[in-house]
């Protein structure tokens, strides 16, 4: 292209992107500049000063300026006909003598010990290198990048085995890493990326000069300084100062590049096997567009669960009301010939959220040919119409935009969900974006990270949200907001929507919803007067009655302003599970055959199934995964219901409460022992390879499936691998017909977006609220909520039994009048009662809606029982902060 | 308590309202604090990060460059001890001694009961005076060690004429 900029470096013409550095241009055409502290994607810092080189500008009248000294170039700008040198004589003796001064606190056994070369991986190092020195003691060891980088310089190391020990204590407070500052060469790196990355500030550099060094606000921990655990930090580090705790000294013998199983954002992660078979680390791909080398909490520490020894490996049968091993032809004839009695309607289905495209094309192939029956669904589909209307107006029931686009939006609606929780990933673009200086919109009940982030925090009545949508909608036509030509050329039924608006009165919706007109029409204007806005939603805290209607409203809101089709526009549905849009797109959903085909009897929902157990209605349940209770509140209730099933199978990995009262158990392979596909929220399918080999007989679930189907006298699920799937899924759903199974890297493929000839108004009415459901026993709502950081309450860590645990006092939001008739004054001890859980906190009456109680447990609480937990999978448990009924009593 | 605490947190809030200044930033606030209740105390660092919008994390790195900004709160007395150029070759050093000798310390400092916070100062400004030393911002002129013995105690006896 034209537009770029020609350089030479070191005699090589190449060209760049304008307005690139130095650095960054020599990286792009595969030249390497030695560097520290720069770091691709974040802002040049110059302080490490190893990149340093000359550089040559041309003058109008063709002659050379040379640049003053010798510049970094990670923070000197290109500039046409530039002439770089990086590796003059000059040039490489200063670096030399810049790294000596790095190296001087820094140890370096490793580098200058004479066995360097001569250590094997068992020797046992006594006496060459003082303990504290010793490359063994380094967590990073030869996985540093300041020792790479002094060996690529070929640094005569003569320095005996003194330097300048900063003793320092090893940090260890902290869930999940520790952090050796006697390591750090205060590149400041993973300050850089906890600011300018992630957007939370949770460490700094501390002190000046000489005794610079990172940290936390007056050395409090991590827990309470705001940090989400994402592990940005750690994968920056160019030295092991900052380290996963877990097989923290573990060696990888191989690298795999697969998707993470948590959430629907897809993260593409380098996992490190170690050579005991077992996956020791987990880093973010950085070239990945679905997560930028982005992680959470959940894919950098939550995928120690595939190596837990407790995996099932044989396949068992229940006979005499004991669960007893069997062979695998034994097992999956004993489960044919039951189901051969089943084929008549009274079977259901429930496939996994981390099932591949291919297990659940499987599985619903499975219910609808072979066992005749619609109901079959997946795990995570607990709240389909999140998605169905939005498929009904504009054609495609996934993101209509990409995630990262979010960075360019300038106004973020986020509807009613915990987004660094459930999505996390898909939060960091919105923080940048505010950061950049984008408007934020969070319209929930609850307290979240992001409402710490927000220009404006919305709290509505609680089912008010349809009704508050409507009144900003009926406000942007009241201020003449409108983009009209969008509205009546792209779309369909404007005028039939506009006529519907006119109910909405504002002082009506202002009643209903308990938020001020001004604020409605400050939300119109907000979100109306910019060039590109865009709507997230998860709808967490809002009845399912109302769903349908604030989805409408939603698109509604999205087309009046012109924002579908746009680039960082658009609407983003949040719902869980990682393959919830695949399995929708396979058919693995009750109302839809593959490729969003509607079937003409839907199988029945998700939450009626439980029902249909304990009425008789299904008499043969079959589930395959783990994480059946991912958002199943009442799980002792669920399991009694299901008992009362003639047959019930579970494909599993672990032996669980389900595994107990199962007839069948089916060992099924993890995320990490198969193949396949997973399609990500924003319509990018991804692929999963294998990293284990299985340590017992356990089996992908589509091949279980199929040896199943063979068994019952069926041909349609004869497939020899994943992939004969996969080019079945491609035939038959339009959607994935541009995806090339052999040339899918980590940039995933979007799959074709279903599109509508038009885009379509829907008239919306304005129906009075539903009273949230409480009763005598629980009269009051809970609205919980999480966020990282808190400075108003003391807060303490405690160790016990060698676990950390973080103490803080609970603040319980109250309404003013309700705390008054329950006798509460501001700063009691009152207790919340809720039918599952307690908790007690000081009240703190600050005029909330009446009826409602609210308080923050905070994330740091949720990492830190994350990383003490000793179940097999605590990730798959996570609660989601859902609105419960409870009662309050004082103390 | 609570109350003590209440009670600081409302005089750094007023500290960092009553700036008179078109631009508040996190150093001016930090300034504001330190004028007013003479360190910065923990909670002061979380009130200037909600205050501006922040962590607590970036204010103490700002907090913790300055070395002005201290953490603890001050002695009741300031003494400080002139080391600039002229002062050094009239003999600032013998005053330094006698000084670090009669309060027990090693360096700058607080003493063990809190009394006195010492520091070395590099220009008091009053270099024709010179050898100077400064007490509670009190300017001792032309100061030989002989004098210091007397100042110090000085400092105690004031705090008896107070009780």
């Amino acid at each position: 292209m034209s537009d770029k900029v020609n350089l030479t470096i070191d005699g090589v013409e190449i060209q760049a992107e304008p307005g690139s550095m130095i650095i960054q241009a020599a990286m792009d055409n595969e030249m390497y500049i030695p560097y520290l502290c720069y770091y691709p994607g974040m802002k040049p810092y110059g302080a490490c000063r190893m990149c340093v080189v000359k550089a040559e500008a041309p003058t109008p009248d063709g002659s050379y300026r040379a640049l003053p000294g010798s510049p970094a170039s990670c923070t000197t700008p290109i500039s046409e006909g530039m002439r770089v040198e990086t590796n003059t004589g000059d040039l490489v003796g200063l670096r030399k003598g810049i790294m000596e001064l790095l190296i001087s606190e820094h140890p370096h056994g490793c580098l200058n010990c004479h066995r360097v070369e001569l250590c094997g991986p068992t020797d046992v190092c006594l006496r060459h290198v003082s303990v504290n020195d010793r490359c063994v003691t380094c967590p990073k060891n030869e996985r540093c990048e300041l020792k790479d980088t002094v060996r690529y310089m070929e640094m005569e190391l003569t320095t005996p085995l003194t330097y300048n020990n900063r003793h320092l204590p090893l940090e260890v407070k902290d869930p999940y890493w520790d952090m050796d500052m006697n390591l750090c060469i205060v590149c400041s790196r993973c300050v850089r990326a906890c600011d300018e990355v992630r957007g939370d500030q949770a460490i700094t550099l501390k002190d000046r000069s000489g005794r610079s060094i990172i940290g936390t606000a007056a050395g409090t921990s991590l827990l309470e300084s705001g940090c989400e655990f994402c592990g940005a930090c750690i994968d920056v580090c160019p030295t092991g100062a900052i380290v996963e705790r877990d097989y923290k000294w573990d060696k990888a013998v191989q690298k795999v590049a697969t998707t993470c199983p948590h959430c629907p954002v897809g993260c593409q992660l380098d996992l490190d096997v170690n050579k005991r078979n077992k996956v020791v680390r987990s880093i973010p791909n950085r070239q990945a567009e679905a997560n930028m080398g982005m992680a959470c909490f959940k894919g950098k520490f939550g995928l120690d669960f595939v190596n837990n020894k407790n995996k099932l490996k044989k396949p068992m049968v229940r006979k005499n009301s004991e669960l007893e091993e069997v062979t695998w032809p034994e097992a999956l004839d004993f489960v044919a010939s039951k189901l051969e009695n089943h084929k008549n309607g009274d079977y259901a289905l429930i496939a996994s959220a981390r099932g591949t495209n291919e297990d659940n094309f499987a599985a619903q192939k499975f219910a609808r040919r072979v066992m005749k029956s619609n109901n079959v669904n997946v795990s995570s589909n607990s709240r389909p119409k999140l998605v169905d209307s939005l498929q009904d107006l504009i054609g495609d029931d996934c993101a209509s935009n990409k995630i990262w686009e979010l960075l360019d939006s300038q106004v973020i609606l986020l509807v009613s969900a915990n987004i660094t929780e459930e999505q996390n990933v898909a939060s960091v673009p919105i923080k940048q974006a505010v950061a950049k200086g984008a408007k934020l919109i969070v319209i929930d009940q609850r307290e979240t990270e992001l409402t710490r982030y927000a220009t404006k925090w919305i709290r509505p009545l609680i089912n008010s949200e349809p009704v508050l949508i409507g009144g900003i909608l009926r406000s942007i036509v009241d201020q003449s907001l409108e983009d009209h030509d969008f509205a009546t050329e792209k779309c369909e039924g404007y005028d039939e929507f506009r006529n519907s608006l006119w109910d909405f009165d504002l002082v009506k919706v202002s009643a209903q919803t308990g938020i001020s007109q001004e604020e409605i029409r400050e939300m119109a204007q907000i979100f109306a007067n910019t060039e590109a806005s865009s709507i997230l939603y998860g709808l967490e805290t809002i009845s399912d009655t109302h769903i349908d209607d604030t989805v409408k409203s939603l698109v509604n809101l999205s087309l009046i302003t012109g924002n579908l089709g746009k680039n960082s526009g658009g609407i983003y549905p949040l719902f869980s599970g990682a393959n919830q849009q695949g399995s929708r797109d396979v058919g693995c959903v009750p109302n839809l055959l593959p490729g969003h085909r509607p079937t003409a009897s839907p199988g029945i929902d998700l939450t009626e199934i439980s029902e249909a157990c304990s009425s008789g209605a299904i008499k043969a349940l079959h589930l395959i995964g783990d994480e059946l209770f991912h958002n199943t509140a009442n799980r002792s209730g669920f399991l009694d219901k299901i008992k009362a099933t003639d047959l019930l199978i579970v494909h599993q990995s672990f032996a669980s409460e389900v595994t107990d009262i199962a007839d069948v158990v089916l060992p099924s392979a993890l995320f990490t022992e198969k193949t396949g596909t997973y399609t990500n929220m924003e319509g990018r399918i991804h692929r999963l390879r294998p990293a284990l080999g299985p340590v017992g007989d356990e089996d992908e679930d589509w091949r279980i499936l199929s040896q199943i189907a063979a068994r019952l006298g069926s041909d349609d699920l004869s497939y020899s691998s994943s992939h004969d799937v996969l080019i079945e899924i491609i035939n038959e759903v339009e959607t994935y017909k541009t995806l090339e199974p052999d040339s899918l890297d980590s940039q995933g493929h979007i799959r074709k977006p279903i599109l509508n000839s038009s885009y379509v108004f829907s008239p919306i009415e304005f129906t009075q609220r539903e009273e949230p459901s409480v009763d005598d026993q629980y009269p009051m709502v809970f609205a919980p909520g999480r966020v990282l950081f808190d400075a108003d309450r003391d807060a303490g860590i405690v160790t016990e039994n060698d676990l950390n645990t973080i103490t803080r006092r609970e603040i319980i939001e109250m309404n003013e009048e309700d705390a008054k008739k329950a006798g509460i004054s501001e700063g009691d001890v009152i207790k919340i009662l809720g039918e599952e859980f307690e908790l007690t906190g000081n009240a703190h009456l600050n005029g909330l809606h009446s009826g409602m109680v609210a308080t923050t447990t905070l994330f740091g609480t949720l990492i830190e029982s994350l990383n003490n937990s000793t179940e097999p999978d605590p990730m798959a448990k996570i609660e989601g902060l859902r609105l419960c009924k409870v009662r309050v009593e004082k103390v | 308590m609570t109350t003590d605490n209440d009670n600081l947190r409302t005089r750094i809030q007023q500290a960092i309202q009553s700036q008179k200044r078109p631009t508040i930033t996190v150093l001016s606030s930090l300034l504001a604090i330190q004028d007013s209740i003479g360190h910065i105390p923990e909670i002061a660092i979380e009130e200037v990060a909600v205050h501006s919008n922040t962590s607590i994390n970036s204010v103490f790195g700002v907090a913790s460059f300055y070395p002005n900004f201290r953490f603890t709160p001050p002695g009741e007395h300031s003494v400080e001890v002139c080391w600039g150029p002229t002062c050094h070759l009239k003999g600032a050093t013998e005053i330094l001694e006698s000084v670090l000798e009669k309060l027990g310390l090693d360096s700058e400092g607080d003493t063990d009961d809190g009394k006195v916070s010492f520091r070395f100062n590099t220009c008091l400004g009053a270099c024709s005076q010179a050898p100077v030393i400064s007490v509670n911002h009190e300017l001792y002129g032309n100061a030989s060690p002989d004098i210091v013995p007397n100042l110090l105690v000085s400092l105690y006896e004031k705090e008896n004429l107070h009780q």
